[in-house]
């Protein structure tokens, strides 16, 4: 660089300074996006704590009538669902990851950063939505895992059950938004040199979460779609009487649940890996391991899910078979625990607070761990699980575990998030009085269990021999509250001082170290070159700062890149309050689908829809909505929106997975009524010939588009739209002449699980319809034209990809009935 | 605080395996599939104790022994691989696995026989929400106090009434979900005699804490004594009890009779069978003792015992109650 380095500005404002409330509400900020997850995931944690806390007094003596039955059920469940979907994730992924993705790979904000901002506020109106029912209709009360058929209108009359189902659809929404948000981001804008396996651990950790997200929750959102049919329009997916059996909710919640494990565990491991060495000065003890350990620990979360569900009755080959591979998810966990322990020895230990948790996760993990092997056994889980020993396990594993990591985590980073350290004094006495709380609370279960306590049950026998214990327990319990309560005291403290912190108190390794805390809004003034694992480290001290640290460090660094570089003009995305509109759009419409007053649907979608519309206009050129579009120096030259669609696709493929497998299951158990005998097999092969015959015209319109002929882009983009209506047309008929010969959504389970896939499909193509028809509208202006092929190359990844799923519909759904029925 | 815990592990597993005080312990086995399960448990309980112990101990030298407080020395290694220790913590937990594996597998097969067992007892269990119906194959039909006889093959065939539940009896053996729509089994062969609480164990709604039952374990004669006086009809009120006679005329003419059955005398299904009620140590499902008390405090408020039960409270002056249960209480 021959250019004369520019000075790096005295003053850089940080990305908390400016603005009001306004800037606020509409800010794509990640960092401030982060920053409202962080406080609005810590007040609903106090809610969370303070349903725990009732549920302790009540199970303080033996019929205790301090809380009624139905508001212990519904404490017991909010309970749940608030800390898995209100607390850990948003603290893992929206508030540290969030933060943390663009500072530690070196970028100035997430791949698609309204994207972002449309997720905190979906899940923010998620968490409203969910605790709405404390006004109207009561909280839900099924339990966090919502067992069907305890969850269907007949057996959970109120609208709790109807707030579930809509919040965590909201919430599941945003959660999937969020994964191929950071998927993306991680593998098209890491900085020049980072490659794979130099990544801060952290940033492996939340790539495989992604991944995990983005696989799992389509199973999730699958089972609430079916179970808000069931309670809105009468289908019968978890009724036995109609041959459907309420076991199928068990399998997609846990297709969903288990994974969902991992999803807020690995993150925690994430954090651990990056304490650790930080407080040890020392790199991180078996770094490919570690991360090839999560790739593992992901793959096998994905076929252990009927470990919840030896109880129910799968037979000994099916119980074995999830027996098994449960316990090889203890290899690679093992490997974590062990290689963590070999990152401290022989370092040398600055004893924070930050460390003390990461510390005292290592063991309280471990006990989770090790009774998670116990009911890996499917025979001891038998008589452990539901009782109050699967409550201590999965307490050690989410509290022992993912809470202690996240706590080391905020101690670790809350200097560079807010600018100010937090009390260490205070620290140490919210950490000793987190173990002594957390293990009185936590420890007894495992003997309550052992003893015969089931779970979930408001009231006991005095003569059980269950009453000490409990007794022990709720003591603990009020620890664990004093401790949550300093640390309150301590963020707020904070918060209030004036005790600034620097921009590397810890003497980090990784790049987020490298910039002022708190940050400036565009992170790093120069994108640094990343020359090794440990980028920060590497920029510091060199290779021969630090013993040892040269072992693995390629390449010449030098010493401060900040100095070295010229300050390039920055481009910063402008904020956008259509994210905040179109959430509050949604929340409208699932707030009207619960209290049944169509109207308030009705402006719900409109503002959903003209938000939609309006974000559209907002950036007519997606390029002024993302950073410096000529920087993606690790994507290998492919664009992120094209990784961003591929992951949404991989997503989708989970979703109609499920869909088609409940279609084949359903199919053989119908009952009375039409079945697969009244599908039309011509016509319908007529429609797919329609479609197959619309993506070739796709084709055709990408590469008319791509040499710059306008005609015929035109042309060719009008007529996949034509064909796409013309299969919809099809679908339509096809429909109503079903409805004409009596077979309705509702009248076997054949008919209701046919419409909902054929329908899920059906809307599939009309959305792409209307893309097509949005991108026609703009080639008729003259906005598209060569520069802008990608976005024909996008909406045709999506349009194939529903054709390609089309061909596999009408294979199982309407040839194998061709050739079963000749 | 680890060591504290495994020492307190210890000390409490010496106390807690007795079934004393703790009738619903799953440490205290008496049939064999409840033997089975406990085997299993110790071996794996010993593997983790090892394992624990590996942990701890290297945790413990890794901070307080081979490190350094930062300022007085450097790091004394920054080594960040080491591939024999690498294969050894890789290779050796899979060993630990295999030796639990193995194990568990066979009691997975030999604790699920496909087959009901020859001279078995197959006794239908329906649940309900919140109560447990235990139907016999000699047309015996029973509510929330269930008698198997001791030494032979019980299978349990599970239905279920409503929605999800779990039979649970901790000392007889693990879990079983009662599932609508499929019929689960439990298979075992109770060793003790004794009275052993359950539990359902798979939340059920407003009273899931409610769904109690007893499981009987008797001698062969016992159970045959049993099953004989339960067979035959109802025991008549005494000719000379004026208030348990004048308690089967306001039971005959009350709605009871909608659900509840009393051989002979009503004909109610969706309730339980009332026929032999004086014989039962519980009422509610075995949440009260079954007293005059508590059966009158029942029928007057059924839901403030049961939040959510069904039954709907019978509101009748004094001595119509106290008769009413007297003759329920004569139902021996």
């Amino acid at each position: 660089m021959a250019a004369q380095p520019k000075p790096i500005p005295m003053h850089q404002p940080s990305y908390l300074e400016g603005g009001g409330i306004l800037s606020w509400l509409t800010t794509i900020d990640h960092k401030r996006v982060a920053v409202m997850y962080g406080a609005s995931a810590l007040i609903f944690m106090a809610a969370g704590g303070i349903e725990a806390m009732a549920i302790r007094v009540q199970l303080w003596h033996p019929d205790n009538h301090a809380l009624s039955a139905a508001t212990y059920n519904a404490f017991f469940t909010m309970h749940g669902t608030t800390m898995v979907f209100l607390v850990v994730m948003p603290l893992l992924l929206g508030f540290l990851g969030n933060f943390l993705i663009p500072l530690q790979i070196g970028a100035r904000d997430v791949a698609f950063p309204r994207l972002n901002a449309l997720s905190f506020w979906l899940a923010l109106v998620a968490g409203i939505l969910l605790h709405l029912g404390a006004i109207r209709g009561g909280l839900p009360d099924a339990g966090w895992f919502g067992y069907a058929n305890l969850t269907e209108r007949y057996f959970s009359p109120g609208l709790g059950v109807d707030w579930w189902v809509i919040g965590l659809l909201v919430s599941g929404t945003s959660t999937v938004l969020t994964g191929l948000n950071f998927l993306t981001t991680i593998i098209t804008m890491r900085a020049p040199g980072m490659t794979y396996m130099r990544m801060p651990m952290f940033i492996w950790s939340l790539m495989v979460t992604s991944v995990l997200i983005l696989i799992a929750f389509p199973a999730l959102t699958i089972g609430l779609i079916f179970l808000l049919f069931d309670r809105f329009f009468d289908t019968h997916f978890y009724v036995a009487s109609a041959g459907a059996t309420p076991i199928l909710w068990q399998h997609l919640f846990w297709l969903f649940g288990h994974p969902e494990v991992y999803i807020m565990a690995l993150p925690g491991f994430g954090i651990i890996s990056e304490v650790l060495p930080t407080h040890a000065r020392k790199p991180l003890f078996g770094y490919p391991m570690m991360a090839y350990s999560m790739v593992l620990i992901a793959f096998l979360s994905y076929g252990v899910w009927g470990h919840h569900m030896f109880a129910t009755g799968m037979g000994p080959v099916a119980d074995s078979a999830f027996a098994i591979t449960s316990m090889l998810i203890a290899i690679p966990t093992g490997v974590k625990i062990f290689s963590w322990i070999a990152t401290v020895w022989g370092g040398s230990l600055r004893m924070t607070t930050a460390l003390y948790f990461a510390l005292g996760m290592l063991l309280e993990f471990t006990l989770g761990g090790l009774s998670g092997i116990m009911h890996a056994a499917a025979p001891i889980d038998l008589q452990q699980t539901d009782s109050y020993f699967v409550v201590a396990h999965f307490h050690y594993v989410l509290f022992g575990g993912v809470m202690f990591a996240i706590m080391a985590g905020l101690y670790y980073w809350w200097p560079k998030i807010t600018g100010r350290m937090l009390g260490e004094t205070l620290g140490k006495w919210q950490f000793w009085l987190t173990v002594i709380g957390f293990n009185t609370t936590f420890f007894p279960m495992h003997f309550l269990g052992m003893w015969g306590m089931p779970r979930r049950t408001y009231t006991y026998a005095a003569d059980m021999g269950w009453t000490h214990l409990n007794q022990l327990e709720t003591i603990g319990a009020f620890v664990l509250a004093v401790a949550f309560l300093l640390f309150y005291i301590n963020i707020l403290g904070s918060l209030a001082s004036r005790d600034p912190a620097s921009g590397d108190p810890w003497d980090g390794r990784s790049l987020e170290w490298s910039i002022a805390s708190p940050p400036p809004a565009y992170n790093f003034a120069t994108i640094p070159q990343v020359r090794g694992r440990d980028a920060w480290w590497i920029l510091k001290y060199g290779r021969a700062g630090s013993r040892g640290v040269a072992a693995y460090m390629s390449g010449q660094a030098p010493q401060n890149p900040q100095a070295d570089l010229p300050v390039a003009p920055i481009h910063m995305p402008a904020p956008s309050i259509f994210p905040l509109v179109l959430s509050l759009g949604v929340g409208t419409m699932g707030l009207g689908l619960i209290i049944d007053w169509y109207r308030i649907i009705l402006i719900g979608a409109a503002v959903m829809i003209l938000s939609v519309i309006g974000m559209g206009f907002e950036y007519p050129d997606f390029g002024e909505q993302s950073h410096d579009p000529e920087h993606a120096p690790s994507s290998g030259g492919i664009d992120l929106r094209k990784i961003g669609v591929w992951s949404f696709i991989g997503s989708e493929c989970v979703f109609f997975a499920s869909l088609i497998s409940t279609f084949i299951v359903y199919k053989s158990r119908s009952i009375g009524g039409p079945g697969a005998e009244v599908l039309n097999i011509p016509l319908t092969s007529f429609s797919t010939f329609i479609l197959l015959m619309s993506s070739l015209l796709m084709v055709l319109a990408l590469a008319a588009t791509q040499r710059g002929d306008r005609l015929w882009e035109r042309i060719w983009l009008g007529g996949t739209a034509a064909f796409g209506l013309i299969f919809l047309a099809g679908q339509v008929y096809e429909f109503t002449s079903f409805y004409r010969e009596g077979m309705g959504l509702t009248t076997n389970l054949f008919s209701q699980s046919f419409f909902v896939l054929v329908g899920f499909h059906g809307a599939h193509v009309a959305i792409g319809v209307l893309w097509l028809s949005v991108l026609l509208a703009a080639a008729m202006m003259g906005k598209l034209g060569k520069s802008r092929a990608l976005s024909v190359e996008l909406a045709g990844l999506y349009w194939h990809f529903v054709d390609v799923v089309w061909i596999v519909i009408f294979t199982l759904v309407y040839l194998m009935q061709a050739v079963s029925g000749a | 605080m680890i060591g504290r815990n495994s020492s307190m592990l210890a000390a409490l597993a010496l106390a807690g395996c007795s079934a004393k005080g703790r009738p619903m312990t799953t440490l205290a086995p008496k049939s064999d599939l409840a033997n089975w399960i406990q085997n299993l448990f110790i071996q794996v309980t010993l593997w983790d104790a090892l394992v624990l112990t590996i942990v701890v101990v290297g945790f413990i030298l890794a901070v307080f022994v081979f490190s350094t407080r930062v300022g007085e020395a450097a790091p004394a290694t920054t080594a960040s691989s080491d591939l024999g220790l690498e294969i050894a913590w890789t290779l050796g937990p899979a060993l630990i696995l295999l030796m639990i594996t193995i194990p568990t597998v066979r009691t997975i097969f030999r604790s699920q026989p496909a087959t009901p067992p020859a001279g078995g007892l197959e006794i239908k269990v329906i649940a309900h929400q919140w109560w447990w119906e235990f139907q016999y194959p000699d047309g015996l039909r029973t509510s929330n106090e269930m008698h198997i006889p001791i030494g032979r093959p019980i299978r349990l065939e599970l239905e279920s009434g409503d929605i999800i539940h779990s039979f649970w009896v901790p000392q007889l053996g693990g879990k079983r979900d009662v599932v609508p729509g499929q019929i689960n089994q439990l298979t075992f062969i109770a060793n003790t005699a004794g009275m052993y609480p359950g539990q359902c164990a798979e939340f059920c709604g407003l009273s899931h804490a409610n769904m109690r039952f007893r499981v009987f374990v008797d001698s062969p004669d016992d159970f045959a004594a049993w099953d004989k006086a339960q067979l035959a009809g109802p025991v008549s009120a005494p000719v000379d009890d004026h208030a348990a006679a004048a308690g089967a005329r306001i039971f005959a003419d009350s709605p009871c009779t909608t659900c509840h059955m009393i051989q002979g005398v009503s004909k109610g299904y969706l309730g339980p069978d009332l026929t032999h009620f004086g014989s039962r140590t519980t009422l509610a499902a075995g949440v009260l003792k079954n007293t005059p008390d508590n059966v009158a405090r029942w029928i007057a408020n059924p839901t403030d015992i049961k939040p959510g039960a069904n039954m709907p409270a019978m509101l009748l002056p004094g001595p119509k109650m106290d008769a009413l249960v007297a003759y329920l209480e004569s139902l021996k």
